[in-house]
């Protein structure tokens, strides 16, 4: 049941930080150049993303040994999970600036705005389509990836699918009532939070697809949070005081 | 065909930001995989180490050469 938990937050967490960043180009797109064409680009990224899921789903699952594909998404988890909380130490020091929605969303509407300025009248808002359909697909293919790596190896898989499809549902309701950015999301904490969490769960994958067991077997990944979690607070204090180093 | 370059670079990106620190990685879970074949479990704990180790080392460095940056006085 504690496992069921774990993987059901890890996933529904990562994916609804990658639904607020997909969210916000949507948004950009939809309330600058009308809606018609952004949606038609996010049912493409939707579809394109599924056929991706069931071909290579498929595909890997049928043909990798257990073991070996533990290791295979333990060591990709892992270096996903590790991107995410290096970034997150640097903007916690205040060595990079944090993710900010606002500013997201002001980007690519003045993005849109050049390309409306450059293209000829068109039936087709192509522009729109495709910045909606990148930025969905991109975003998704990133959280197909967390709930692959969070809930694929083990019996886990229907509790992290529902936790992605939930926050995916949740962010878009959100968005379809506020109509704005969700600037207030906070973003930042949870891709640390996150972070330490994904970084912790490839480890336990890896290195069961090592041939390890894990002492307490689950309730291990609290002990790799901890020591993740100390080791990114000590990071962040070797920057912020670089005299300590 | 831009579209597909872009998709491609942020693939990799997703796991890729600096490819010595990727490298480095890459080598813990190999020796780590050496490592526990050869020692069994406990040798899990030092592969944890080194993978905790670089975050620190990388973040660190990358970290303060940014700061750094920002304030050159």
């Amino acid at each position: 049941m504690g496992q069921q938990v774990f993987i059901f937050g890890a996933a529904f967490l990562g994916s609804a930080v990658e639904a607020t960043e997909a969210l916000t180009i949507v948004l950009a797109v939809g309330l600058t150049r009308g809606w018609r064409a952004p949606l038609l680009g996010t049912v493409a990224a939707i579809v394109a993303l599924a056929a991706l899921v069931i071909l290579f789903g498929q595909l890997i699952v049928t043909r990798i040994p257990d073991s070996a594909l533990k290791l295979l998404v333990g060591t990709l988890l892992l270096l996903f999970g590790l991107n995410w909380l290096h970034k997150a130490v640097l903007r916690s020091a205040g060595a990079v600036a944090m993710r900010d929605e606002a500013r997201a969303y002001q980007q690519t509407v003045s993005q849109l705005q050049e390309a409306q300025q450059q293209e000829k009248q068109s039936r087709t808002d192509w522009a729109g389509f495709v910045l909606a359909l990148k930025g969905v697909f991109l975003e998704g293919l990133e959280v197909v990836f967390i709930v692959i790596g969070v809930g694929g190896t083990g019996h886990g898989l229907p509790t992290a699918v529902a936790g992605g499809l939930i926050a995916a549902a949740v962010v878009a309701a959100v968005g379809f009532f506020v109509r704005r950015p969700l600037a207030r999301v906070p973003e930042n904490t949870l891709k640390y939070g996150v972070g330490v969490i994904l970084t912790s769960l490839g480890t336990f994958w890896a290195a069961e697809g090592m041939g390890a067991t894990w002492p307490g077997d689950f309730l291990s990944i609290f002990v790799l949070v901890a020591v993740y979690f100390g080791a990114s607070r000590l990071a962040v204090e070797l920057i912020r005081r670089p005299a300590l180093a | 065909m831009n579209f597909l370059r872009a998709a491609v670079r942020q693939v990799v990106g997703l796991f890729v930001s600096d490819w010595v620190q990727a490298g480095v990685v890459l080598a813990i879970i190999a020796a780590g995989w050496l490592a526990v074949s050869r020692l069994g479990t406990p040798a899990v704990a030092v592969f944890v180490l080194l993978i905790a180790a670089q975050l620190v080392w990388f973040a660190r460095a990358e970290g303060v050469t940014k700061s750094r940056q920002q304030s050159p006085s």
